[in-house]
């Protein structure tokens, strides 16, 4: 680092020039100060909880959207995913056994997204249009093969996924605890691993890349397919906490996925994004939507909110690039 | 429009400009004559670009005058520069790929007044434009399918399709061959002749004695003096641009060339350009250099053999063992370096930091198992670099973009020695390039060769690779067409060779 946290400070305008670096953990914080001085059901741990339950499905696909955005992608596919895998591992949970449905369910989520990967990696399809494709494809697949209705978890096995999802280690619910995981894991892929620069030096010049000998079409490639691995990890949760997979779940996911890692001050040419700020991005996301709920603003004018919270970070983004 | 009796065209003043607490600009004079050529020279980071900014409107003046036919002026952005006369081709092209040549010539016209645009007038008005510049260039094709070279003359010619006053131009033949930059100066004459006042920035010295009438030199800010060209000499401009005598441009070698090939190419025939039969070889320790015209394939073949491109037949050996580079990813694989030509577009990542960089080819060497990286390996490979090419940064985690073009050029020299590359292809070593940092890339390159790699140089600065390589292949229409040995070299040979023709015999 060029300069500590101490000296960006203390140079003129250091104070400001530092909240518009750190813009999103300045919204985060600045969201949290205001929803508990607005609600004081805000703070209890019941809501804390909810919370964090409500955004785990939706992290953890952002993670793998970043992923790809790094690349100067987009995976418009995840929502529809998040369905077909939910409705895919209710199916395997009620006949096979429990560690055999989670694996097969993530290596099916790897293989749907290797189609997107395949696709914009060595087709050269734009990757908007390829997964834009694979996102009806994967929705009506998940209408198929529930024939439309939800599918019940009926085993022991199922049961316990449902009593895993639905519970907390030491005040923190169970599945907060697999989106921070992945989160970290994100976090030391990007720092500490060659895979991590790879792919931010691919979205940053694909052709410099190429001629420094990267495999640039190999790791475009596993971006999209890990980006599908997370949304069936993510089915998985989501299902687990209902008891149930619905074709219905993950309705506009990767828009709010989207949306997440931008105000996380990701770029979409590629190239710029961190995990931990992703991490911000999806809690503010969700903090938005808790706090309008709790001062029973109904979801219309959420959506509103919503979108200008989006304006707002950009424009503070462009403040920091100047 | 108001005429003085005055003999300048052009007057600035006492020029002061600073950003934030950086003074870039410190009382700087420039007077321009109408129908001269006018030379604005200094190291990369002089403030020439920042004057033409301020002339053009991009920047605005702290202090001082801007006087143009009598009347002062303080144009705001370049909208009002264009209006008031003053048209700028900046180094960094401005065009928009995906328009045609014809649109980009008249972009800034487009928004005017008439509500449909007559497309058959503008681009016969566009193709009669070019042509009277004497470039083959279709007006209707698209932009990002021109060579750089036509994508210069674009610029060049949507620079002149305004009632222009005064013409700057930024560099404008780094990237043109001897022919295209005689044509360029022909114009220039042309225009001169015609009254307008040309500002012409370059690195070529050369250049400048060949067109300029009269120069100004800036260093660190500051103009260091203003004369006519006939009263100077390259040594005195020199002096003035960077305060000491200079003595040796090239280096003088004292390499010891190897007798066996560290790399060889046999009938190497590409699928998709027009490079054919090329076939070479390059000792360890040897400065080879590559020289032609813009577009006989000296760049597709440096690609051809790096796998960028396709082969449809030919052999390649290093280090007498034959070798395949279907891709980049095998020609790095097999230490094979190549610097590209156009350093913004694919040498650089100019958002990532210089570590970053440097380290992109390099994770075989510092990282482990699984991928993960040893950070202080890294940091020891890319501080050790930074140290021994003398990158001026205050830390490795500066972005690239930040630096000057000299230290970019360094960076992606870097990346190549970090995995000890046995030969590497360099593509246009100093383009962009102040004097300063030229020297120190020259001195880079025998460095380099000194360890025993084999150093390919493809250059259309004909001093430069004279100056450098120790033997010349010449190009003509996709293969090579001469060798020139050192006692060979001149201008002259390298051009004969470049248009197909023989030497001259001389006893």
């Amino acid at each position: 680092m060029a300069l500590t946290i101490k000296q960006q400070l203390s140079s003129p305008g250091g104070i400001l020039k530092f909240l518009v670096k750190h813009n999103t953990i300045f919204i985060f914080i600045l969201l949290v100060v205001f929803s508990a001085l607005i609600s004081d059901v805000f703070f209890t741990s019941t809501n804390l909880s909810n919370l964090l339950k409500q955004v785990s499905g939706i992290g953890i696909i952002s993670i793998g959207m970043l992923l790809v955005i790094l690349t100067g992608g987009i995976d418009l596919s995840v929502g529809s995913m998040v369905a077909l895998l939910a409705v895919t591992f209710a199916i395997l949970v009620n006949i096979v056994v429990l560690p055999l449905a989670i694996v097969l369910t993530i290596v099916i989520g790897f293989a749907l997204g290797s189609i997107a990967g395949y696709l914009v990696a060595f087709q050269k399809m734009a990757p908007f249009v390829a997964t834009l494709a694979l996102m009806t494809i994967a929705r009506g697949l998940g209408f198929i093969y529930s024939k439309g209705s939800p599918i019940t978890f009926k085993t022991p096995g199922g049961e316990f996924m449902s009593n895993f999802a639905n519970n907390s280690t030491l005040g923190i619910p169970n599945i907060a605890i697999v989106f921070f995981l992945i989160v970290i894991l994100a976090m030391v892929m990007l720092r500490y691993n060659v895979f991590g620069r790879l792919i931010i030096a691919i979205g940053s010049n694909e052709e410099a890349s190429r001629l420094s000998g990267i495999k640039v079409n190999k790791y475009k490639f596993l971006v999209y397919a890990i980006s599908g691995a997370l949304a069936a990890t993510a089915a998985v949760i989501v299902a687990s906490r209902t008891n149930l997979g619905s074709p219905n779940m993950g309705m506009a996911w990767e828009l709010d996925a989207i949306a997440a890692v931008v105000i996380g001050g990701a770029s979409l040419n590629g190239g710029k994004g961190t995990a931990i700020n992703t991490l911000m991005g999806v809690l503010i996301l969700g903090l938005i939507g808790n706090i309008l709920n709790l001062l029973n603003v109904p979801s219309y004018p959420q959506q509103v909110v919503k979108g200008a919270i989006i304006i707002f970070a950009v424009l503070l983004q462009r403040f920091d690039s100047k | 429009m108001h005429n003085s009796d005055n003999e300048y065209r052009l007057e600035m003043t006492g020029i002061s400009k600073s950003f934030g607490v950086v003074s870039v600009l410190e009382n700087v004079n420039l007077r321009v004559k109408p129908g001269e050529i006018h030379a604005l020279l200094g190291e990369n980071g002089a403030g020439k670009s920042t004057l033409v900014k301020i002339l053009s409107g991009v920047h605005q003046k702290d202090s001082g005058k801007v006087i143009l036919d009598g009347e002062e002026i303080s144009p705001k952005n370049t909208h009002d520069g264009q209006v008031l006369g003053i048209s700028v081709v900046y180094q960094e092209l401005s065009l928009v790929n995906d328009l045609s040549v014809a649109e980009n010539i008249y972009l800034h016209k487009l928004g005017a007044s008439k509500f449909w645009m007559n497309w058959k007038q503008i681009t016969k008005d566009a193709q009669e434009l070019i042509d009277s510049l004497g470039f083959d260039i279709d007006a209707s094709a698209t932009v990002r399918n021109l060579s750089i070279v036509q994508k210069q003359v674009v610029e060049i010619a949507k620079a002149l399709s305004e009632d222009t006053k005064v013409l700057v131009l930024d560099e404008p033949t780094t990237v043109f061959d001897p022919t295209d930059t005689k044509k360029l100066f022909d114009n220039l004459f042309k225009l001169r002749d015609k009254g307008i006042s040309i500002i012409y920035i370059s690195h070529h010295l050369d250049e400048i004695f060949k067109i300029a009438d009269s120069v100004t030199v800036l260093r660190d800010g500051v103009d260091t003096g203003s004369m006519a060209v006939k009263d100077t000499n390259t040594d005195g401009v020199i002096r003035l641009m960077i305060g000491r005598e200079l003595k040796d441009l090239y280096p003088t070698r004292d390499v010891k060339i190897g007798d066996v090939p560290v790399f060889e190419v046999k009938n190497l025939t590409a699928k998709d350009t027009l490079v054919h039969d090329v076939s070479f070889s390059v000792r360890p320790g040897e400065v080879l250099g590559i020289a032609g015209l813009g577009g006989s394939g000296r760049t597709e073949t440096a690609k051809l053999i790096f796998g960028a491109h396709k082969k449809k037949s030919g052999t390649l050996i290093l280090n007498g063992k034959e070798i395949k580079t279907n891709s980049p990813v095998c020609a790095v694989g097999h230490q094979i370096g190549f610097v590209s030509e156009d350093r913004k577009e694919d040498g650089v990542f100019l958002p990532l930091s210089i570590r970053r960089n440097i380290s992109v080819t390099n994770f075989a060497g510092i990282s482990g198992k699984l991928g993960f990286i040893n950070v202080d390996d890294e940091y020891k490979n890319v501080l050790g670099l930074i140290e021994k090419l003398n990158i001026k940064t205050p830390s490795s985690e500066v972005d690239v973009k930040n630096l000057s073009g000299g230290n970019q050029q360094k960076v992606a020299l870097a990346k190549w020695l970090s995995i000890d590359s046995k030969v590497i292809f360099i593509d246009e070593p100093t383009r962009g390039v102040d004097v300063g940092a030229k020297i120190e890339i020259y001195n880079l390159i025998n460095e380099v060769a000194k360890k025993g790699v084999g150093v390919v140089v493809i250059s259309s600065d004909m001093p430069e690779i004279m100056g450098i390589a120790d033997r010349i292949l010449v190009m003509h229409e996709g293969t090579f067409y001469g060798e020139l040995t050192k006692e060979e070299f001149s201008e002259e040979n390298i051009l004969r060779y470049s248009i197909g023709e023989k030497l001259k015999q001389v006893v």
